[in-house]
């Protein structure tokens, strides 16, 4: 390749250089000359450790690993294979290579190779380091859903409404995974619809109105409920004050909810309003919701909306037909139950004789209740939210004044909605959109700006994070990104939603660079700021798994030795939501105190309610908050290791995983994921017929697993890091004993340190491997930032952040300060001129000779 | 625990079949008082069958002339291999335990043996069977092995089948799933979640994302809102999204000039996603009016499984009731997917159990589920043979199912004689009621054979294929 543009240079500069930049910049060029020091300085420096550390098993025909560094054609070819360097850079940092048999690498030679690697093998440039190759990132649905909270003002159900987001490197905001599919961009274009809506009011004022959810009705006795089961008799109220005269709306929202499988029991329903019989019909399992709607005069005072059920015969085929529904406004004002003859006919298609399917139910649910009035106008409001969109109490009736008035307030919404200001081009369509709407016969400018609006969030713009270098850096090859992406970069990091007004307001001033780390601090300050805990800690942590794994708490409980526990209750939902809290609040607590990241490992302290002391076998504390509390001497709990939610997400159901747990430590704290096992796993069946029938415990099992060469690389590291946890049970619990066997948490490390027990084990974490930590959290805290997989050429910037964390005893700040400032965080590569070549061409295709 | 109790589950079956029967009946009963749910799904069939009078070539219908359906069941984790394959080949074949729920259905469906999916064997890849399993099953391909740079599988053939018959239905195709949760934190050894979430694939590199909520589905299908004013939602809808929409696919194209070769490649897929909707529209007012229904909207994601692949299996009977398309798939559970069955006294999760290395509990447990899965697909074959179509069979005949996985034995993460089972009968061309036994023949193989009875021209070749499945 040196050659080959050597010579080609010469001849057709131009060729060469398109070619190069389309190749991705022109890093290729520059290598040429560090290629050729590369080697003389391999020959130097590096190839004589590779004979005394490495060819005893990669080199002079043995290939370990698949491995052999004299395997390659040249020494040339051998300098040129990045990812096998990148790889023995990190397996040498993690200690794991040389191997612990064989001798090891003085600090001086351990140096030069990682010195070697860095500089010469992947040609880093630390002056001017490559940013990676950053895909464009489309919002995933909680970035959606958050972003059209700060933007317009509402909630939208993101993760209802939307399909889940593929997921890589463990989280799910990576832009070259976030795939955009027909059926997405159906709902984005629904959502555009149902979002605006909601969110955009189409005039000034309208009449007060206000949403009673069905859960605020009440049964006779007081409870309060939504749900009646058809079938049985009973009744929901609701009573409420109106404090005007006037005429009212009501519109009651009924649903009907159903098991899957057909059920037979029928009722009538019976609504009314201050004794009044609004509506009388019957339902059934196959009946549809429906709304109830009335408007009263109404005197200020007291007010009552009540549903009654009634049982009735089973569902005949003609009502069921006919989906159910049978208004009946004719019936007699009065209270009396009417039951029509034809409801009273014998169901033909169900037999008496056959029990009904086990499980099956209709339930009719109050959904909403609203009540909107006094309807004159003289009552009238203004609306919610009205003012947040418009900037006149009324619109302008002038034609060009409401074109002006349009531009206006579009471009306010667009600039928000794109995070950058948006193009005229862009403008002039969304108010050609707009105005397009406004001007039809009875429709309203709101109407118009509301239709441009959910263009708006129909758009690319939109839902993809458009970048831009910053202009006076345009022509370099790894630009700053401008700061209005930068602001986005911030706040989807910090805040996973879009940039506010103070953040937009520095970008357009050119000054967020300036005021970064007060701006970061601010970000950090903000309530939106536990979305990184949730989102960052839920996906780094699984945090947000605990709620849905599945754990059998019978068989837990058995094993453990602990029959008394009550099973319903061990680890109910109330319980996995108290988990799960405590891992975000134990997260948030390190964030916000700025304590050491090494507190995730290790700890005095713990957060507990009364429910999570008792599980921990803490001292007793009160209530349901959550409160820190300082751990007895000697306490097995501290950091997250020992929190019941990373015990339960890396068990199995009925027992715990020492492989899961032990996996879970190197890839998530460690940063030293195992390579994948081996496709075809080999067969256990052997090792149980050494044990003479005995059953093997789970210890000895995997001592007879580790005994296969082909297993034992990896699960040497596993194994000791799950055992040490084993006194913790699937839930989280400590035991003394599984399944009436002892348990030993002792181990060794393959990096050499040994460990009696966990205490031991977080120590070494915290002290002889803490780099190892350091490391590992930044890449995954770094991957979350960015929103891609980390490559060879993000070695520095990791590097320099370890050393930002070492130096200040691994302070949270050290941390996230050294990401925002960070080449990756920072630039961006200069997307290579494709367009522009094309472009010209084109041009030069349609213009006349 | 026990196994499923077998009096009352048959007592069940029975009350299900009298629902069914009721509510075929009132379905009969809609058609004669409101609008034939048929009326709709004739249009597009004349429109086919002069489409394909014309090009000489049937086009997604079956000889005589009813629309020619073909779905693809994915079930997760491999089958045990002793419980699922029938124990000789040819017409005479017997059920193994597994399959006894089909036993109604037994002259409708076809236990394929032979398959193999060879390009979701380790080669140079190592560990991620699953991961592979899932990405191969559809593709034939190999999985490009990466966490997140540069996702490859290759287009799946169902997609390849709805970019020809697409057209003749609402819907070009239907994709569904049960994983209404996902797992955070890594998927199969450094394979992205893409590739295990996702079996059908628009693209090599652009899955199409399957839809797991049935209350979205149906109103995908049917309309939103009560049965009476969907009709009228829809075209107000349709009305707001076509103003938007030349808004939308001039501001994509105008961004997408100013990118680099990657990012234009994501804004493509959003180009490719807006021109589909937009084709979908175009071709929705050709059809007429909505579909009907008298089955009731569901509800959200149902918290108990069976239940939620009762009703998602439910959403696709109507779909292909209604002719609203004729390509669907549906993915039960990603591969490797480690769910309990408490519901049939299996506290474990089913991925462990899939790795039994012979222990005797564990097996029989995967045998359980195995069933328990086959038992849900066979309610689905169940009311697909009560449905009747317009030629008079049922929709079933009209059909081709696949049932199967990527994964054959999940104890040793095999690829070879995958269990496979085709239902119905394709209006007449698949001979179902056997077990058809090849010889280490390409899963592709089978897929060309169906998309060659769906009409689809010109596809020589397909994944891995080495030719066609001679004689199903």
């Amino acid at each position: 390749m040196a050659a080959w543009s050597g010579v080609v240079r010469w001849r057709r500069p131009w060729v060469f250089w398109a070619i190069l930049a389309v190749l991705g910049g022109f890093s290729g060029f520059l290598r040429a000359d560090a290629g050729r020091h590369a080697i003389s300085s391999f020959h130097a420096s590096v190839e004589p450790l590779l004979r005394t550390y490495c060819f005893d098993c990669h080199g002079d025909g043995i290939a370990k690993g698949k491995v052999a560094f004299d395997g390659f054609a040249s020494d040339a070819e051998l300098v040129e294979q990045r990812d096998l360097w990148w790889r023995v850079l990190k397996n040498v940092r993690a200690g794991l290579m040389p191997a612990e048999d064989g001798p090891r690498l003085t600090a001086e030679e351990r140096a030069r190779l990682e010195h070697w690697i860095k500089y010469e093998a992947l040609g880093l440039d630390p002056q001017d380091p490559d940013p990676g190759q950053l895909t464009l990132r489309r919002l995933n649905r909680v970035e959606y859903g958050a972003t059209v909270r700060d933007l317009l003002g509402i909630e939208f159900d993101s993760e209802a409404e939307f399909p889940a987001d593929d997921t890589g490197h463990g989280f799910d905001n990576l832009g070259e995974v976030l795939t955009t599919s027909p059926l997405l961009f159906e709902k984005y274009l629904q959502a555009a619809e149902t979002i605006v809506d909601k969110a955009i009011p189409r005039f000034p004022t309208a009449p007060a109105q206000r949403v009673i959810p069905g859960r605020e009705f009440q049964r006779p006795g007081g409870r309060s409920g939504s749900d009646l089961r058809v079938g049985s008799q009973a009744a929901l109220t609701h009573r409420f004050q109106v404090s005007q005269n006037g005429r009212y709306a009501v519109v009651l929202d009924l649903g009907v909810r159903r098991s899957f499988d057909f059920d037979p029991a029928r009722g009538k329903v019976r609504v009314s309003i201050d004794g009044v019989e609004q509506r009388q019909w019957a339902v059934a399992w196959s009946s549809p919701g429906t709304k109830v709607e009335a408007e009263l005069d109404w005197t200020a005072g007291p007010h009552e909306v009540r549903v009654e059920l009634n049982p009735e015969d089973s569902e005949t085929p003609q009502d069921a037909g006919k989906g159910g529904v049978q208004p009946s406004r004719e019936a007699a004002p009065t209270g009396v139950v009417q039951v029509p003859s034809s409801l009273k006919e014998p169901q033909a298609a169900v037999p008496a004789t056959l029990p009904p399917p086990e499980g099956t139910y209709v339930d009719l649910r109050i959904n909403t209740l609203q009540v909107t009035g006094p309807l004159d106008r003289a009552h009238w409001r203004p609306t919610k939210n009205y003012a947040r969109f418009f900037t006149r109490p009324e619109p302008p009736t002038e034609p060009v004044e409401r074109e002006r008035y349009l531009r206006e307030i579009l471009r306010t919404l667009a600039s928000r909605a794109f995070r950058r200001p948006v193009d005229e081009p862009t403008l002039d369509k969304l108010v050609g959109l707009a105005v397009a709407i406004a001007s039809q016969p009875g429709r309203r400018l709101e109407d118009g700006f509301a239709r441009a609006a959910m263009a708006v969030l129909a758009s690319p713009r939109f839902v993809f994070r458009l970048e831009q270098p910053l202009e006076e850096e345009a022509g370099r090859q790894f630009p700053r990104v401008d700061e209005y992406a930068l602001a986005s970069r911030l706040s989807y990091f910090l805040w996973s939603s879009m940039p506010d007004r103070e953040l937009t307001d520095l970008a357009a001033r050119g000054d967020l660079r300036k005021q970064l780390p007060q701006q970061v601090q601010r970000l950090l300050n903000d309530e939106r700021s536990k979305a990184f805990v949730r989102n960052f800690a839920g996906q780094w942590l699984q945090a947000r798994d605990i709620q849905t794994v599945s754990i059998n708490v019978r068989t837990i409980l058995v094993q453990s030795g602990r029959r008394d526990a009550d099973l319903k209750t061990a680890f109910d939902a109330a319980m996995r939501r108290s988990l799960r809290t405590e891992t975000e609040t134990y997260f948030e607590y390190v964030l916000r105190q700025d304590r050491s990241v090494l507190e995730f490992v290790d700890s005095d302290y713990a957060f507990v309610n009364a429910r999570l002391a008792a599980h921990y076998g803490l001292p007793p504390v009160k209530g349901d908050e959550l409160r820190r509390v300082t751990l007895p001497e000697g306490s097995p709990r501290g950091g997250v290791l020992t929190q019941g939610t990373v015990l339960a997400v890396t068990s199995n159901p009925t027992r715990t995983s020492p492989v899961k747990r032990g996996l879970f430590v190197l890839e998530n704290f460690l940063g030293q994921p195992p390579p994948p096992p081996p496709a075809n796993i080999p067969p256990l069946e052997d090792s149980a017929h050494s044990s003479g029938g005995r059953e093997l415990t789970l210890r000895e099992a995997l001592a007879e697993h580790r005994a296969n060469p082909l297993c034992s690389s990896c699960h040497a590291r596993m194994d000791p890091i799950g055992f040490a946890l084993e006194h913790f049970d699937a839930m989280g619990q400590w035991r003394e004993r599984d399944a009436r066997q002892a348990i030993d948490p002792s181990g060794q490390l393959v990096t050499g340190e040994s460990f009696a027990n966990i205490q031991e084990l977080k120590r070494v974490i915290t002290g002889a491997r803490r780099l190892d930590f350091y490391r590992g959290l930044t890449e995954k805290m770094l991957t979350y930032a960015i929103g891609r997989g980390l490559t060879y050429q993000d070695v520095i910037a990791v590097d320099e952040i370890v050393a930002r964390l070492e130096s200040q005893q691994g302070r949270f700040s050290a941390l996230l300060t050294g990401i925002i400032e960070s080449a990756p965080f920072q630039k961006q590569r200069r997307p290579p001129p494709v367009q522009a070549g094309t472009l010209t061409l084109h041009l030069r295709a349609v213009s006349p000779p | 625990m026990n196994a499923l109790p077998s009096v009352d589950s048959a007592l069940r079956r029975r009350q299900r079949h009298l629902a069914l029967d009721r509510r075929q009946f009132l379905r009969g009963l809609g058609a004669c008082l409101t609008l034939p749910v048929f009326e709709s799904a004739l249009a597009p069939l004349a429109r086919a069958a002069i489409a394909t009078a014309a090009a000489g070539q049937p086009l997604g219908v079956t000889a005589s002339g009813a629309p020619l359906r073909m779905a693809f069941v994915y079930f997760p984790n491999g089958a045990l291999q002793r419980n699922w394959w029938p124990a000789t080949p040819g017409a005479g074949f017997e059920f193994g335990p597994t399959m006894e729920p089909l036993a109604a259905l037994r002259s409708a469906v076809q236990v394929v043996g032979g398959l193999d999916h060879k390009n979701a064997m380790a080669g140079n890849d190592g560990g991620g069977d699953h991961a592979r399993a899932n990405a191969t099953f559809l593709t034939g391909m190999r999985a490009r092995k990466t966490d997140s740079a540069d996702i490859r599988a290759g287009i799946s053939i169902d997609q390849v089948a709805a970019q020809h018959l697409g057209h003749l239905t609402r819907f070009s195709s239907l994709e569904l799933s049960c994983d209404a949760v996902r797992k955070s934190g890594s998927c199969d050894t450094g394979y992205s979640c893409a590739y295990q979430y996702n079996i059908s694939w628009r693209s090599p590199t652009t899955p199409m994302t399957p839809e797991s909520n049935p209350r979205l589905v149906f109103e995908r299908l049917f309309g939103s809102g009560g049965p009476e004013e969907r009709q009228r939602n829809l075209a107000l809808r349709q009305a707001t999204q076509k103003s938007l929409l030349d808004f939308v696919l001039d501001d994509a194209k105008a961004v997408q000039r100013r990118l680099g070769a990657k990012d234009r490649d994501k804004l493509d897929e959003y180009l490719t996603s807006v021109r589909a909707i937009e084709q979908r529209i175009q071709r929705s007012e050709s059809f007429g009016p909505l579909p009907v229904t008298s089955d009731p909207p569901p509800g959200g994601v149902p918290s108990d499984f069976g239940e939620h692949m009762d009703v998602m299996y439910e959403m696709l009977a109507l779909a292909f009731e209604t002719d609203s398309t004729r390509i669907a798939t549906l993915l039960l559970a990603g591969d490797g997917a480690n769910r309990a069955f408490p519901e049939i006294g299996i506290p474990e999760g089913h991925h462990y159990c899939s790795h039994h290395q012979g222990k005797a509990d564990l097996m029989e447990k995967v045998g359980r589920i195995d069933r328990y899965y086959m038992q849900h697909f066979a309610r689905f074959l169940e009311k697909l043979q009560g449905k009747k179509d317009i030629d008079g069979k049922s929709i079933l005949h009209n059909s081709m199912i696949v049932y199967g996985c990527g994964n054959a034995d999940g104890n040793r993460h095999t690829h070879e004689n995958l269990p496979v089972l085709l239902a119905g009968h394709a209006g007449g061309s698949l001979q179902a009621g056997r077990f058809a036994q090849f010889s280490s023949q390409p899963m592709s193989n089978l897929f060309l054979s169906m998309t060659d009875r769906l009409g689809v021209s010109g596809l020589e070749r397909f994944g891995d294929s080495t030719g066609r499945l001679a004689g199903i």
